[in-house]
């Protein structure tokens, strides 16, 4: 994937996020959920609204999804990501509540519900890893 | 404003706006001291009559810097109700509080930007990255902004998010591009009529429609909003102290906010996380808004929705009960937004070919279609929808002719 030096790259030492991309540097795909109750708190946070508990933990998923929505930028406004390119929204199989955004080159050919696959692109020399998704050819019924 | 006891009690009795363009070359302030000046006149006031002043988060120009330009003897009430276009409906329910609980007799509400010569939306952080050695640039997020999800994907201006909004609503329900066209031909055709809109000259066909350059698609370029440099300001006071004023004043009958049952972190992007993309804050605000007013969508006889793209008023169609979910684009394409149609919309021709003033020239048309003064007048309209940015929270409110 080749994108020009000096992209965007994400903060990895948020308190609430942080731990997400400290799975990602092990090229692992983690939510945080609620260790309580087990619900998934995404976008990740402290506190589980919905029992109460302060008590969370990173669940690593299978990085698999469903393509849910897409763009393709034709009309460029960041130096970072010449055009064209598109985002990708990906409902996760085994956490729908989560959505994750992916980039891919161009223009490719996308339908909705589309089979997806989780990859790590290294983003700079430090190490940080950002979870990536592409299409993933339908090998299973579907 | 919660209860029926609240419904008609103040008014919109002011209302001003500087010459909208792309290259205003003047401050912030200038523009907003001129809005002030036309809304408080037109109020038939003068500034030594202001007391209040709301605005939204984003305004360059501070409620006490606006007070200092009008020369204000006191300023004693002020706020602010969030980001940009989500505020307006915030701010007249600020400036509706202020005067019924006795903090304020006329409270100014003001936007003023220079929106195309200035700071562009869409435009922030592509600056240089600062991660020279590190073979990567600029780190993004953190510190409770949520951004590390979006941003490094290149997920950086509104209009990405609304075209992912807009690709979800045509895959669920077959929304096509066509019906969004409708929705950018019905606002221009409003503004070829109204000789202050920044497109008062350019028609728009269908086929150019769909001949534009995409943007990101679906959206093409006449689904996106105008850039506007100028301001827009309007006046607040009690029913009674309006009907002192040169104008029928237009009864403010409820107002409503809403971060909805899902309330999102951040400001924008994290809305990609509700459990629908296709229906969002503007269905929990409508259920308020209606509730307070004690109306409901058959009692609307033309409205003004925020327009930033042309998805943003088709999920409103839908959400504030004008049709069924999902036949939002059937019902642009019927006829019904147009001028003689069941619910004309953005009769001075909105965010999308008047200008763009964050929502608060839609509350100037609002008050304007209840006195009967519109260049796009709806024949004897009494009520009048205005609503406010979506999508991470929205604010509304209905107009009223006494
Ligand atoms: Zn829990």
């Amino acid at each position: 994937m080749s994108q020009p030096p000096g992209r965007l790259r994400p903060e990895t030492d948020d308190h609430d996020t942080g731990g997400f991309f400290a799975a990602a540097a092990r090229e692992e795909l983690a939510v945080c959920a609620c260790a309580a109750c087990g619900a998934v708190l995404h976008l990740p946070r402290a506190y589980c609204a919905r029992c109460g508990s302060w008590d969370t933990v990173w669940r690593t998923v299978a990085g698999r999804g469903r393509l849910y929505s897409w763009t393709t930028v034709e009309h460029q406004v960041h130096r970072s990501f010449p055009v064209p390119y598109t985002i990708v929204l990906v409902e996760l199989d085994d956490a729908p509540e989560a959505r994750l955004v992916g980039y891919l080159p161009g223009r490719p050919e996308l339908t909705a519900g589309m089979a997806m696959r989780v990859w790590f692109e290294p983003v700079d020399d430090e190490g940080t890893l950002l979870p990536q998704w592409i299409p993933e050819p339908e090998t299973e019924g579907a | 404003m919660s209860s029926a006891a609240d419904r008609d009690r103040c008014a919109i009795s002011g209302i001003g706006a500087t010459e909208f363009s792309s290259d205003s070359g003047r401050s912030a302030l200038s523009l907003a001291t001129e809005a002030a000046l036309a809304a408080i006149a037109d109020a038939g006031l003068t500034s030594v009559d202001v007391d209040g002043i709301v605005r939204c988060d984003l305004d360059a120009v501070a409620h006490n810097d606006l007070a200092e330009a009008l020369g204000l003897p006191d300023l004693t009430y002020w706020g602010t109700s969030g980001p940009g276009g989500a505020a307006p409906g915030g701010m007249i329910g600020q400036a509706v509080g202020a005067i019924r609980s006795g903090q304020a007799n006329a409270v100014l509400a003001f936007r003023a930007l220079n929106g195309r010569s200035g700071a562009r939306f869409g435009q922030a952080g592509s600056g240089p990255g600062s991660g020279a050695g590190s073979g990567g640039g600029r780190r993004v997020g953190g510190g409770g902004k949520y951004d590390e999800f979006f941003a490094p994907y290149g997920l950086v201006a509104p209009g990405h998010l609304f075209s992912l909004l807009a690709r979800r609503h045509m895959i669920e329900f077959g929304t096509t591009e066509e019906h969004l066209g409708h929705i950018a031909l019905a606002c221009r055709a409003r503004a070829n009529a109204n000789p202050a809109a920044q497109m008062r000259d350019r028609s728009l066909t269908m086929e150019e429609y769909l001949g534009a350059r995409m943007i990101s698609s679906p959206l093409r370029l006449f689904d996106y909003c105008l850039e506007t440099d100028g301001a827009c300001a309007v006046v607040v006071t009690s029913r009674e102290r309006a009907g002192d004023g040169p104008h029928p004043p237009a009864l403010i009958r409820a107002v409503a906010q809403s971060a909805g049952p899902e309330p999102q972190v951040g400001f924008l992007y994290p809305t990609l996380m509700r459990k629908s993309l296709t229906t969002q804050t503007s269905k929990s605000l409508a259920e308020t808004l209606y509730r307070r007013a004690g109306l409901g969508p058959d009692d609307v006889d033309v409205a003004q929705f925020y327009d930033c793209f042309t998805i943003t008023v088709l999920l409103q169609l839908e959400d504030y009960g004008f049709c069924a979910k999902g036949e939002g684009g059937p019902f642009a394409a019927s006829g019904a937004i147009d001028k003689g149609g069941s619910l004309p919309i953005n009769t001075s021709g909105g965010h999308l070919s008047e200008g763009y003033l964050h929502g608060l020239n839609h509350v100037v048309e609002g008050v304007r279609q209840i006195r009967g003064t519109s260049t796009s007048q709806v024949p004897g309209a009494e009520v009048c929808l205005v609503t406010s940015a979506l999508p991470v929270t929205t604010s509304g409110l209905i107009l009223r002719r006494p």
